[in-house]
Formats: C-alpha cells, structure tokens, sequence
C-alpha cells in the first residue's frame, strides 16, 4: 500500500513536472490551403519559462524581419501574397530553454513550368523535354499529353518503345526515340498534380530533317566554284596584256619598257 | 654593303594595285584562321551532350585545333617556299573545309580530335603562314597598313560568326552547323585564288638571276634524300637562333603570348566576380573585339607613316607595355563603367600589338627569310599559347582572387615590352657598328677592286633603295635604325647570298647612270 502510494505520487510529480516544462502551441489556422493571403500567428501556452523573444522560418531558413526580441508569448506572420514560392513549411519559434516551435504548412498549387518552351530534335534521333515544378507540395503525379486536333491524348510510360517517361517530384522528362517529321512535331503539354490540384505547361517540339543543313552547305559550296572561275578566268584574260604581273618594272630599266610599249601600240595602230 | 629588300627579291614590289585583292584574300584566311578555334565552342554545350563527354574533353578540341595550327608552321613556310602561297592556300582551304563536313558525322570525341583538331588545325596553319608570307612578297612601302588590314581579319571573323554560329546552332544543330561551316571554310579557296603568284619581271639576264635563286630549292631537293636531321633541319632552320634580332624578337613575342591570352578567357568571369551580371560580363568581349576590329588597320596606317616606320620596333615595344599597363591597373577597376573603359583599352593594346606582330618580323628578317623564320616562330610560340591560361587558372585556383591573375600577365607583358625596347636599343647599337665596319672592309676592297665594277653596283643599289633610303635619313644618333634597307642583317664575316651577288648586274643594253 504504501508502495502504491510511493509510485503513484512519483508519478504525478513526473507528470507535473513534464507539464511545467513542455510548453503547447496554439498555432492559427493549422493549415493553409488555396488562400491568396493569410496571417499565421502562435499562441505559447501552459509554460512558465521566460520568453527571450521569437522569429519564423520559411523551409528551414529564419525570416530576418520577422526576429523580434518581444517577450510576448505570442506572435504572427502575414504573408500578403501566396504564391508557389512563398508557400511551403513556416515554422514559428520561441526563444526559450528548450526552445519552443511549431509547423504551419502553406499549401498552394504546384507551379509547372517548362525548362525550354521550344525544343528541337533531329530526325531518327530523340527528342527530350523537361518540365520542373516549384511549390510545396511538389506534384506527386505526373502526365503528359501530345496535343492532336485540338484535344490531349494522353501519352502512357512503358507501352510503347517510342515514349520514355521519367518523374521525380521536381521535375519529368519525356524523351521521344526515333523521331519522325510527320507524326512528332507539335506541341506537348505536361501535368502535375498535387493534393490541391492540378496545373500543366506546353512545350513546342521542332523536328529537323537530316538533310536540311545540306543545301545552304550545297549553295556555299556552288558559291566558291563560281568565284573560284571567275578569279582564274579574270587572271587568264589579263595575262597577255600584263608580263610583270606583281611586280612593278625596276627603276633603271623604265626607260627601256617605255619605249617597247609605245612601240608596240604605235604598230598595233 | 649588306643587301636591300629590293636587290634581295630581284623586283620591286608592288605596293598597291592586285596587292589590295591580296590582302583581302590574306583577310579572310587570316580571319578564318584565329576566329575558328574560338567560336567551335559555341557548339561545345550541344556535342556534350550529345557525346556525353566531360568539359574538359570537348575544350581540348580547341586546344588540339590551336597546338596545330602554330606546330604546323615550319611545315606550311616549308611548302610555301616550294609551291607558292596560291596551291598552299587552297590546299588548306579544302582540307579545312573537309575537316569540318567529316565533323559533322562524328559519333565519337576522338574522331572530333582528328578532324576538327588536326586536320582542320593543320588546314588553318596552311592558311595563316601563306598568307603572311604573300604579303611580305606583294608590299613593302605600305606593308604595314597592309598587315594590318589583313591582322584585321580575326576580330572581324570572330563577330560575325560568333551570332552567326549561335543561329546555325538553333536552326541545324552541331551537325548541320559544322557542315555549313565547312562550306564556308571552303571560301579559303577564293580567298587562296585572290594570292596571284608574284612573278619577276622577265631580262634576259634574269634567268641567270632565277637559275641561281633555282639553286636553293634543288639544294634542298638533294638535301632532302639524306639524312632525317638533315630533314628536320631544312623544317627547323636553327641558323636563325644566330640572329640576335631575332632571338630577341622570340623571347619578347613568348612574354608576350603567355600573359596575352588568359586575361581574354576569364575576364568575364573576373566581372561576374565582383558583381557583373552575366549577360554584361559577355559584353566586355564583344566590345573589345569590336574595338579589336578598327584598331588593327588604324595601327597598320600609324605603322606606315614616316615617322614610325623606321621606329617600328620602338612601337611594337610601346604597344606591349601598354598592354601590360592595363593588365596592372585592371585589379583596381571593380565597377563596371570602368570594366568598360578597361575592355576598350585592352582592345586598343591587343589591336595595336597583333597588327604589328608580324610586320616586326618581317622587318627584322626580310622578304626572303620570312617564310622560314615565321615557321619557327609560330612553332616556338605554341607552347605559352598553351601553357598560359592554365598556369593563370592555377593561380586563380590558389589565390581565390583574379586580381593575382592580372598581375602575373600584366607584368609578364610589361617585362617583354621593356625587354624587346632596350634590346632593339643594343641591337641596333650593334648594327650600325657592323655596317660601319663593313663600309670600312668595302671601301678596302674597292681600292684594290676594279673601279668600274663599284660604281655600277652602288649607284644602283642606292636607287634601288630610293623609297627607302628617305626614310633612313632619320639615322640620328645611331638609335633609329636603317632597318628598312638593311633587315636580316648578319654579323660580319659571313658570306653573302648567292641570290644577292646575282642582283645588282644589270642587262647588257642599258647604261646605268654615273659611268
């Protein structure tokens, strides 16, 4: 009996004890989703330890205007503008021995965006497009459609050697073997989802024909030949008129060239 | 009496006329042959990726192209001498042309190595030492605003296929791009067919002069079915080490070159450093080019002026501590306004420095040793082209501040430009001591010598000189030299070329003044 009683009150000490020291967050709202704006604020409760003073984290990193030295046990966060990079996981904190801290998940739609919007391929070679996504929480499915007469047919990993599809939270990428002009140029939209929902960019596919550096290289190569013939052609012609070509006569032979030419124009005359 | 360029090449020569569509031939080979190895690596991205290989691989392709594009100039001066620029130009311009469509099916690094690095690298080098050697045939009043010009060709190439490259890329990929540049590294061709072979104006008593000068080449033919060091001898003429022009020309050139290309390669990064966005950093570059671009031929015309054309040595002096001044006073520049004003400068220096380059040589060695001793120079200075920018990016690595790397090139730069400009001081001290000294000998002999024989070699030497001997009035003191009638000079006591005694005997029917 007396045993019993022992235990019993060692444990409601304990159980005192641990309630002095573990202080409980009051954190409002829990959890925000789909907002275009929202106050996070924190409540510390049920704790006598001294307060030095708090700040927020965003995604592991502190808010340096949100640091305050303000011994009150509560504090809030406004965030004007939800957007995929302001949301993620804040984190209030309380400068206190232990400090004191709570998560406030700000959950928004996955941002998708295309690595390149135009991409190129060459014919018989693949074709690789990229989308990432930025945001929290990252998109936990990924689809992509080939946009075909004005509606999306999806585009199915595995079924065919032609799609590869490969997806990690961050980003997808489609690569398309063995490329072909008339079926492979379009445009392809990928589709991320996450809990919230969903949303998708369009990337431009260009498919480039083997051939299609052949003709200016045909049309340059044309080019020198012409200027090649007339430059021979042109030196050819004027060789008869002009032996010193290059060079001009020496000084104390002038004289003597003169005189030839004149001689030579006057019988030509 | 030491030789004059005139009685050295038989002929006086053109100074103007063809020689203008030479020199735009010699522009755009020249152009091709620096701006080719640094605009490849615009494609370098899309054939990693493509190949899969690493960073470094693909950079080395450049490097092979350059290393044998220099490495290959004893060879080039060696056809050159035999064929003529004409053959050698086209020559070079289909295996350039050639290297880059056989490019364009590679699947392999190796094989990139082979065709863009050797082939098309050995192709450029053809390129490069004809057309330098085909101006020193067709120009000697105007030779430097003709090197100029022709100099001018790089920074001209490099901005125009630079976005030009970029654009290919977009619209062909690095296939389609490496075989329409290979057609338009074809144009070497047109270019080649523009250099018109110099002929010598046809006496009677030239054909004694040319079965002499034929001497050489069938020496060298006999020469060539000996020994292998005697093979590489006739390469690698090291009876040009004797030179102390030229020796001191090398060692202010190989000063030069090791501290002249790093500033280029990380001066976008070094403005990115400090602050510099991107897109602006590569700006620097292209102003520099630009300005590149207007200051070769403008140096080339100061170059020709009567006042510098006798000092040019001192110029060429002059324009490498300049460059070597900017480089020291770059650390100091952190905004970008005067990053501006330093790529503007550095691009006036680098300008002034390359359209002098080889005109310095040119006038130290004459038009008839040029090929040869620009063979060996392009081969000596491969190695501080290559060695520069590592060692520069080493000192980046251990320091973690670029300012050490502007300072190490700048000072290198500087040490040659003072270097080059006391020693041609001594050199041309010791110059005007030898001719004295050989004036002396000569006027020995011509008391014993029959009259005649003198009197027809001088007078005609002194005309053949005419244009020249204007510009040696500037002989004051000693210091500026007679360079222009009197380069490639030996020490005394050597013999004089077999071409050179043949020169001054004029044809049988005309009487030469002063007898």
């Amino acid at each position: 009996m007396n045993l019993l009683w022992a235990v019993s009150a060692l444990l409601l000490s304990c159980w005192q004890a641990s309630a002095s020291t573990a202080p409980k967050i009051i954190t409002e709202p829990n959890e925000v989703s789909n907002q275009t704006s929202a106050v996070l604020s924190c409540n510390l409760t049920e704790t006598n330890l001294p307060i030095k003073g708090s700040h927020w984290m965003h995604n592991g990193k502190i808010i340096e205007d949100s640091k305050s030295s303000d011994t009150s046990p509560s504090t809030s966060l406004h965030l004007e503008k939800i957007t995929h990079i302001s949301g993620g996981k804040y984190e209030c904190v309380f400068l206190t021995d232990p400090e004191a801290k709570q998560t406030i998940e700000v959950k928004t739609l996955p941002h998708v965006g295309a690595y390149k919007h135009s991409e190129h391929g060459n014919e018989k070679d693949k074709g690789v497009m990229v989308c990432v996504s930025h945001g929290y929480p990252l998109p936990t499915d990924w689809t992509w459609y080939k946009e075909e007469d004005g509606s999306q047919k999806p585009i199915i990993n595995g079924t065919t050697d032609k799609y590869e599809i490969k997806s990690t939270p961050n980003n997808t990428t489609l690569t398309i073997n063995d490329l072909s002009i008339e079926n492979d140029i379009g445009d392809y939209v990928c589709s991320g989802t996450n809990e919230l929902g969903t949303t998708n960019d369009k990337i431009h596919l260009r498919v480039r024909s083997r051939l299609a550096a052949l003709w200016p290289f045909l049309g340059i190569v044309a080019e020198v030949i012409i200027l090649v013939t007339i430059i021979f052609i042109y030196e050819k012609r004027r060789k008869p008129d002009e032996i010193n070509d290059g060079s001009a006569p020496l000084k104390s032979n002038s004289n003597a060239n003169h005189k030839d030419k004149n001689v030579r124009q006057r019988n030509s005359n | 009496m030491s030789p004059a360029p005139a009685a050295q090449l038989e002929y006086k020569p053109l100074d103007g006329g063809w020689g203008w569509m030479v020199v735009v031939g010699a522009h755009i080979s020249i152009g091709f042959a620096y701006a080719t190895p640094k605009v490849l690596s615009i494609f370098y991205k899309e054939i990693q990726d493509d190949l899969g290989a690493s960073f470094s691989e693909i950079a080395l392709i450049s490097s092979v192209m350059l290393a044998a594009m220099y490495a290959g100039g004893p060879v080039s001066s060696v056809l050159v001498n035999r064929f003529g620029s004409r053959p050698i130009v086209i020559l070079g311009g289909l295996m350039c042309g050639l290297s880059m469509v056989t490019a364009s099916f590679g699947t392999s690094i190796v094989y990139l190595y082979l065709c863009i690095g050797v082939i098309g690298g050995c192709g450029l080098s053809l390129n490069l030492n004809a057309s330098l050697i085909i101006i020193s045939k067709y120009f000697l009043t105007k030779r430097p605003l003709a090197n100029g010009l022709a100099m001018a060709g790089s920074p001209v190439f490099l901005c125009v296929l630079a976005p030009f490259n970029q654009y290919l890329l977009v619209n062909f990929g690095w296939r389609g791009s490496l075989l329409i540049l290979g057609g338009l590294m074809l144009n070497c061709c047109v270019a080649g067919a523009l250099m018109r072979p110099v002929t010598p104006p046809r006496k009677p008593s030239s054909y004694v002069q040319e079965s002499k000068v034929e001497v050489h080449p069938n020496n060298s033919k006999t020469r060539l079915k000996g020994s292998c060091m005697k093979n590489a001898k006739k390469f690698l003429d090291l009876s040009f080490f004797k030179d102390r022009g030229f020796v001191i020309y090398l060692i202010g050139n190989i000063m030069f070159i090791f501290g002249a290309y790093a500033p280029i390669v990380f001066l976008s990064a070094y403005a990115v450093s400090h602050g510099v966005e991107e897109y602006s950093a590569a700006y620097l570059l292209s102003i520099m080019g630009f300005v590149d671009m207007f200051v070769r031929p403008g140096t080339g015309l100061l170059a020709n002026s009567k006042w510098i054309r006798p000092r040019i040595q001192y110029f060429f002096s002059f324009a490498m501590v300049f460059n070597g001044m900017c480089h020291l006073l770059c650390p100091l520049i952190t905004s970008y306004a005067f990053l501006v004003v330093y790529a503007v400068f550095f691009g006036v220096g680098f300008g002034m420095v390359f359209a002098l380059i080889f005109e310095c040589l040119m006038d130290l060695m004459g038009s008839e040793r040029f090929p040869r001793a620009v063979g060996l120079v392009t081969i000596i200075e491969c190695f501080p082209m290559l060695l520069g920018p590592p060692a520069a990016g080493l000192l980046v690595d251990i320091y973690g501040d670029y300012k050490y790397l502007f300072l190490m090139c700048g000072s290198v730069i500087l040490t040659g430009g003072l270097f080059l400009f006391v020693m041609n001081i001594y050199n041309y001290h010791m110059l005007e001591k030898e001719k004295q000294n050989q004036e002396r000998a000569a006027e020995v002999e011509k008391k014993r010598a029959p009259e005649a024989e003198m009197e027809r070699t001088e007078p005609e030497a002194k005309e053949m000189n005419g244009v020249q001997n204007e510009m040696t009035d500037l002989g004051v003191w000693g210091l500026f030299p007679h360079s222009v009638s009197f380069p490639g000079q030996r020490p005394p006591g050597t013999l004089p070329d077999v071409a050179y005694t043949a020169a001054p005997s004029p044809p049988p029917p005309q009487s030469p003044p002063g007898l």
